[in-house]
């Protein structure tokens, strides 16, 4: 599913680890698109594959992990075959990252100013001065107060949601066009959470950078994603609008994730209900249950889903989904 | 399973292969031994290596070879009873420093501190200098220096684990202080103690060595290597081979604890799968 | 910061007094009478007597520790007993040698145990990283006096390329001190490099694994920049400690070397001293070099504050 003018188009991506335990298929075919300026939400359980897609597509997959094959289309080249030099370029330039937990990702020897012009002025023939500058203005669209002081702070010295913010700073100071961001919000307090999406929102929109929101909270990608990907067991299961996907999800898996979402009120009053689960766990990404990986835990399992892997259908125009349910 | 992961690693095997030849070296040595390394033969002074003087002769006609391999003798004797000596007192003052803590944890502690602050083999020297070089002053100048390595991996233990429920539990069943400490307390540092163990006996034979080296360790006429050595030292210029063989036993010797230290610590760090 | 400095200085107080109070003990742990072991059995009694009273040996126990702790704050690390020379003059003279000599030593050992470790992780579990960890091992397993004796058999008397005895202050002759302090310095600092290379190697592998690393490559920084800059920064913290203990062995090992190499240092004097039983020279010599080793290990603690940012603000 292609969605128009997408600035960066990733096709049936795999990426194998390989241990002594065995091959882990942890992203196995996935596909999708974003376009420019678009918010495109990313969803499953821990361990679905979402974040080792993120770094597929940066090519920072750690060993013993490998990109074996796929093709991750920007800017009219497949990023796989480019060169080791040509890659760093757009690292931290075109396609820029942010990481869920800005403590450990934030090098906590350097002053965050230091990080932040560090970025611009390898990749921008600028001088340190200027990079400061320009450093500086882009913490007081960050909110974060007093940025001429702050500037010279080292990571520790700033609160969790201050140094996300700062990440994101740093990140969209370079004005990339596309933006990874893995679990942004995930180690943030939950008042703290809006503030650095509305921000990350907010700038995104005035520049036009396209999102990969990365999450396991639903919420978060309700409220902001105009298209959202759910992923499991390292494959897109389904793929649509927003609304489509929250009002008629049509993978089992989607059902069941949204239906573990407690609404207020459900466990009192007089329509009580208990709070959903989904049956069984997460399969072993060394050993996935042959056919689709998600018929032991789903509740419409037929033959056809233990034998076969399913094939791709369309429900609905820019809706996808990955089922023996659907012809 | 500590055992399976340990023999897997070849290295360590290696290593536990050239301590096992030490002892059965010092054990066996006047089997091993083709001369009585104290026997002094002036007319085979400064002999090259041959077929009756493996290693040679040095300047009074002493044949090397079996110097050498009675030298295990003494390295092990002290490198074994001086880490002895420390794990024992170690264990000890540390236990006591971190179970009863107040003004004796922070005495026990300081002291720790202070001896720590001095660089090892200087410690060892003053001791020595001030008692007089002899096999048990070494033991006892050696143990000195390690005791306090041992002490803090023991009070550090101590206090980690001292507010632990099963102490609790065994307080509260009446248990004296020395059982709770040796029964509850103790098992649980075993592994960081058995890995400073090996780390100190390959130290200490490396110190044995230089004190006797500077006249301070086993006085001669005892074959130590490192009075081998000292003599070697006056006679380099005209018989070279005195200063080979003993460096090299050492070496070999020190290296088998390293290699089955470094081994021991791998098996037993929790954090490899 | 400056808090940080002070707060350091003060904690250390406590075992400063201890270290004075052991190097004190020691001459009182002799067996038999010190004064008449000092002078020599068949030494006349009223010499004996007269050295006693010099060295304070009559007083009780606490009052002698005081008078001798009241001298050295005051610099009087003692006198001589056979040359009748002021230790601290003595001291004066001959530790710019060994300060000299184990400076190099850990010039040198930097020089390539860095090196060495960073490469030995960043090639972690190929040829390379085999070839670096066996040659630590070994780094470690032999004995450094040997190593000095058999750089002298190899250099000094099969190849007379350099000489076996003698000493040029480098600060004279810079290329004639350096020969005679090549081997010396080479063979003293070796120890240090096996730990120090071994050192940097786990903790530069404990970093890798770090999200920070991950995400300087991600800003597209070359893999030079994220090894030697971002990773080792935070790296070499804990490698900086280990580089202060090691300090510590090699002062002791400074004695060794020098005795070896014959050179006119501090080490030498204090295992001559010793021979010749003089007991305030190895008194006075054992004091300072205790407090040289603490003095270093403060700084080392203090340099840690710029590494690892975090600690300064405990």
């Amino acid at each position: 599913m292609i969605s128009p003018s997408p600035v960066l188009s990733i096709q049936n991506l795999k990426t194998f680890f390989y241990t002594r335990e065995g091959v882990a298929k942890a992203v196995n075919g996935v596909s999708f698109s974003i376009s420019k300026g678009e918010i495109l939400g990313v969803v499953g359980e821990s361990g679905c594959g979402k974040s080792m897609t993120a770094f597929s597509i940066l090519r920072l997959v750690p060993a013993p992990g490998k990109i074996v094959s796929g093709q991750v289309l920007f800017d009219q080249q497949d990023l796989l075959t480019l060169s080791w030099s040509r890659m760093r370029q757009i690292r931290g330039d075109r396609i820029s990252m942010i990481f869920q937990e800005p403590m450990i990702s934030l090098n906590p020897a350097f002053s965050i100013g230091y990080q932040l012009t560090e970025a611009l002025c390898v990749h921008r023939k600028i001088s340190r001065l200027e990079a400061r500058q320009r450093a500086i203005e882009m913490l007081g669209m960050v909110e974060i107060p007093n940025p001429e002081k702050r500037i010279n702070d080292y990571p520790h010295q700033l609160s969790g949601g201050m140094r996300q913010r700062a990440m994101i700073a740093e990140a969209l100071l370079l004005n990339p066009d596309v933006l990874l961001a893995d679990e942004p919000t995930t180690a943030l307090d939950v008042t703290i959470q809006a503030q650095v999406l509305d921000i990350l929102y907010r700038l995104t929109q005035e520049m036009r950078t396209a999102i990969l929101l990365i999450t396991h909270n639903l919420g978060i990608v309700a409220e902001s994603a105009a298209r959202v990907v759910v992923m499991y067991a390292g494959k897109v299961v389904e793929e649509g609008p927003v609304k489509d996907i929250f009002e008629a999800p049509a993978h089992p898996y989607t059902q069941g994730l949204l239906k573990s979402v407690p609404m207020p009120g459900q466990s009192r009053g007089r329509d009580r209900q208990d709070l959903y689960e989904m049956k069984g766990i997460v399969p072993s990404l060394f050993q996935l249950p042959p056919g689709c990986a998600f018929h032991p835990r789903c509740p419409y399992a037929k033959d056809s889903c233990f034998q076969e892997e399913p094939v791709g259908s369309t429900i609905s125009p820019g809706h996808s989904v990955l089922c023996w349910l659907y012809p | 399973m500590v055992w399976r992961r340990l023999l897997r690693n070849r290295i360590g095997v290696i290593g536990a292969l050239f301590i096992l030849a030490n002892f059965l070296v010092a054990i066996f040595a006047p089997w091993i031994a083709t001369h009585d390394p104290l026997k002094i033969d002036i007319q085979n002074q400064g002999a090259p290596p041959s077929s009756s003087f493996l290693f040679g002769a040095d300047e009074y006609g002493r044949d090397i070879f079996s110097r050498v391999i009675f030298g295990s003798r003494i390295s092990l004797y002290i490198s074994i009873f001086s880490v002895l000596f420390a794990l024992g007192g170690g264990v000890i003052f540390g236990a006591m420093a971190g179970y009863y803590r107040g003004w004796m944890e922070n005495l026990i502690m300081r002291f720790m501190d202070a001896i720590m602050s001095f660089p090892a083999i200087l410690l060892a020297i003053g001791i020595l200098a001030v008692l007089g070089p002899n096999l048990y002053n070494v033991v006892l100048a050696l143990g000195v220096v390690y005791l306090p390595r041992f002490a803090r991996i023991v009070h550090g233990s101590v206090l980690s684990l001292r507010e632990k429920e099963f102490v609790e539990a065994s307080v509260a069943m009446g248990n004296s202080d020395w059982i709770i400490i040796s029964r509850h307390i103790l098992p649980n540092c075993t592994a960081p103690l058995i890995v400073q163990t090996t780390a100190s006996l390959a130290y200490a034979i490396l110190a044995e060595s230089a004190l006797s080296f500077l006249g301070l360790g086993a006085p001669p006429p005892a074959p130590s290597w490192g009075n081998i050595l000292s003599d070697a030292r006056n006679f380099m210029m005209d018989n070279a081979w005195m200063t080979v063989f003993p460096g090299v036993a050492i070496t070999l010797a020190v290296l088998g604890f390293n290699l089955f230290g470094d081994a021991l610590r791998d098996a037993l760090d929790p954090r490899m799968k | 910061m400056l808090t940080y400095i002070v707060k350091r200085i003060f904690y250390l107080l406590p075992t400063l007094f201890l270290v004075a109070v052991i190097v004190f003990l020691l001459i009182h742990l002799i067996p038999g009478d010190p004064a008449l072991i000092m002078l020599g059995q068949e030494a006349k009694p009223e010499a004996v007597q007269a050295i006693r009273k010099e060295l304070g040996l009559d007083q009780p126990l606490p009052v002698q520790f005081a008078l001798w702790m009241g001298n050295v704050l005051r610099g009087n690390f003692g006198t001589s007993i056979h040359s009748k020379i002021p230790v601290i003059q003595s001291i004066r003279e001959r530790f710019p040698v060994t300060f000299v000599l184990t400076t190099l030593a850990v010039l040198f050992s930097l020089l390539i145990a860095l090196p060495s470790g960073i490469l030995a992780a960043v090639y972690q579990n190929t040829g390379k990283d085999y070839l670096i960890m066996l040659a630590t091992v070994l780094g470690v397993s032999i004995p450094g006096f040997w190593l000095g004796l058999m750089g002298l058999l190899i250099f000094s008397v099969h190849f007379g390329w350099l000489p076996s005895t003698g000493y040029v202050a480098i600060w004279e002759d810079f290329g004639e001190g350096m020969k005679y302090m090549l081997l010396p310095s080479v063979t003293l600092g070796l120890f240090m490099a096996a730990v120090v290379a071994r050192m940097t190697r786990s903790s530069m592998l404990e970093v890798f694994r770090l999200e920070y690393v991950t995400h300087a490559r991600a800003k597209g920084l070359s893999e030079w920049s994220v090894i030697n800059k971002h990773a080792l920064k935070n790296a070499f913290a804990p490698t900086l400690t280990t580089i202060g203990i090691q300090y510590g062995m090699l002062l002791g090992g400074a004695v060794v070397t020098e005795t070896v190499f014959s050179l006119p240092g501090l080490g030498k004097y204090l295992v001559v001293s010793i021979s010749m039983r003089d007991y305030p020279v190895v008194q006075g010599c054992i004091l300072f070099v205790a407090l040289v080793y603490v003095l270093i290990n403060l700084i080392v603690d203090l340099l840690y504050g710029y590494f690892d940012p975090r600690i300064q603000y405990q």
